[in-house]
């Protein structure tokens, strides 16, 4: 029964605090005031008074009132789910048994389906209601998406670690064999081998590097990287103004933005390990 | 007509008991006062307006100030054609007490309410009809004492809506249950789903219906019962009720001692430190 279970999912804790405050306070029983000696008690006045109020000659449809078979027996007040558990049963032998002695009294029990009035609760309330249910939904779904997401990506992570690897031990494996053919070749023909070696030599890196730095690129040549930064960031070329103004997309962009970074207080960022401290005056002398 | 009535009369001479069980069933009428004190919260106050459109029997009042002259509600309920009064007492804009009271010749009830929760949170999904008659379901345990059995009788006529009340609807879908747990009674509302969870559709004839609960939720805890109304001698005495004042004040004073310990201790040290002095060292000048 999906309903029942909704109901005893939720443990209503809202005074939790409160109440574990209150048992501390209540288990330490010299805090609190002696308690009384006697305590007023007359059984017998309490029978007469419920004979003389009683209404239970009426009938029964006029009390509407039943008592459960078993008494309600809770070892643990604070167990929410048991004790709610407990009520439910209650209340469910309460209903069943109220149907049929409703019925049997000639009135009718359940509302017919095209009988409509006001109810307790105003239609926007349970459209809150469902609303909230709804989200509440979507949320554990959302979670266990991204739960999936993080195994994903830690297998993920494996993977590309493995294919590193590979690429490693095949350039490993590469030079390994440049390197036996080079010497073969230097033991057998040495004109040979000096052309040789320099072909292997720039096999190597992909690009000419001029002594400044800078890198050509289709015959001109690129600035050197500190060149481009400040090109980039004081203009070298294209509109200068408003550039460092903020725009709508920009200062509605959060992607630099760690609920982590911003929670953990410190401006130097989430990591945990910051730059060492400097220790201790007592652990800086003991150590001279 | 009056022919016809006047023979259906003389033929069927039982028509006459069955008019006059009808009067005297009429005349039954349990209708309750709900009066709230000045200083009530928003909660208490939610919890009184739940409580009004739950019973379609009640009657609301505006505040009262009746901390001197109970009789005051005594008088109102006289007024107001109620049989039954319910004060909810509120002390430092904290504390809840309800007053159950059979006015004007008691006997009455005192209440301390606890672990509000109001149909207003979205928590409780169940919902009903205004108006409609609920069925009392009562935890077995209260018929073991006097004073509880008591207790089940006015809850009975206070929270039973009377058959044919003004206002109320003439089906039966939620079911109040009253439990005992801790020596408290404890208040929940439950709606009966008389539909196929999974389905929605209409239940087969042999299925067990489901509750949802609807709220509010409370638990009221008896501090004393009277034998009049607002007043006269007491029956009956809450051995394990212990006030809300002095937890609270339990719990300060365990606030409290924690800076008194700490002084305790700290002169403790000192003293101890006088008692025993380091003994002299004969090898402190050795290498000087």
């Amino acid at each position: 029964m999906p309903n029942e279970e909704r109901i005893y999912n939720e443990s209503m804790t809202g005074d939790d605090d409160e109440t574990a405050l209150e048992i501390a306070a209540l288990q330490s029983e010299s805090l609190l005031p002696p308690p009384k000696k006697e305590y007023i008690y007359h059984k017998e006045a309490l029978t007469a008074l419920l004979e003389e109020i009683s209404q239970k000659k009426l009938k029964w449809i006029h009390r509407c009132d039943i008592t459960s078979t078993e008494p309600v027996v809770v070892d643990k007040t604070e167990d929410d789910l048991d004790r709610e558990l407990k009520f439910y049963q209650q209340g469910l032998e309460a209903a069943i048994q109220g149907k049929q002695a409703v019925i049997k009294a000639g009135v009718p029990f359940s509302r017919p389906d095209d009988y409509f009035a006001e109810m307790v609760k105003t239609d926007t309330h349970m459209a809150k209601i469902r609303e909230k249910l709804l989200a509440q939904q979507q949320g554990i779904q959302n979670a266990e998406e991204a739960k999936k997401q993080r195994e994903l990506r830690k297998y993920g992570k494996k993977i590309q670690q493995e294919k590193l690897k590979e690429r490693e031990d095949k350039k490993k494996a590469s030079l390994d064999k440049i390197a036996t053919i080079k010497k073969r070749l230097r033991s057998g023909d040495l004109g040979d081998a000096d052309d040789f070696e320099i072909d292997v030599d720039s096999d190597d890196d992909a690009n000419f590097s001029t002594r400044s730095g800078a890198t050509k690129r289709g015959g001109k040549l690129a600035p050197n990287k500190k060149r481009q930064n400040k090109n980039d960031r004081y203009g070298f070329g294209g509109k200068k103004r408003g550039l460092k103004r903020n725009t709508a997309d920009s200062a509605g962009d959060i992607t630099g933005f760690s609920v982590k970074r911003n929670k953990s207080g410190n401006f130097s960022g989430g990591s945990k390990k910051g730059k060492a401290k400097r220790p201790g005056k007592a652990k800086r002398q003991r150590g001279l | 007509m009056a022919t016809l009535y006047k023979t259906a009369t003389s033929e069927f001479m039982d028509v006459d008991d069955i008019r006059e069980e009808n009067d005297r069933q009429h005349k039954i009428k349990n209708r309750v006062l709900l009066v709230a004190s000045r200083g009530v919260t928003f909660r208490h106050r939610h919890l009184m307006n739940d409580l009004e459109a739950l019973l379609p029997h009640t009657k609301k009042e505006a505040k009262v100030e009746a901390k001197q002259d109970m009789d005051l509600l005594n008088e109102l309920a006289e007024i107001q054609g109620c049989n039954n009064v319910f004060y909810f007492e509120a002390r430092k804009h904290q504390d809840l007490f309800l007053w159950i009271s059979r006015a004007p010749s008691g006997p009455s009830v005192k209440f301390h309410v606890q672990n509000i929760h109001t149909m207003d949170e979205l928590k409780m999904t169940g919902n009903c009809l205004k108006g409609s008659r609920p069925l009392l379901s009562f935890d077995a345990n209260f018929d073991s004492e006097p004073h509880l059995q008591l207790l089940k009788e006015m809850f009975t006529q206070t929270f039973g809506v009377p058959k044919g009340a003004r206002k109320s609807k003439p089906f039966f879908d939620h079911v109040f249950t009253f439990s005992i747990v801790d020596g408290r009674v404890w208040f929940r509302n439950f709606q009966i789903v008389e539909k196929d969870p999974e389905t929605g559709g209409s239940m087969k004839k042999n299925d067990k219906p489901t509750l949802v609960e609807i709220g509010p939720r409370f638990v009221l805890c008896p501090i004393r019962i009277f034998e009049g109304s607002f007043g006269g001698p007491t029956l009956y005495e809450n051995p394990r009720y212990i006030s809300p004042n002095s937890v609270r004040a339990a719990i300060k004073a365990q606030k409290s001692t924690k800076y008194a310990n700490r002084v305790a201790d700290t002169q403790d040290r000192e003293i101890r430190a006088e008692a025993n002095p380091m003994p002299a060292d004969p090898f402190k000048d050795v290498f000087e």
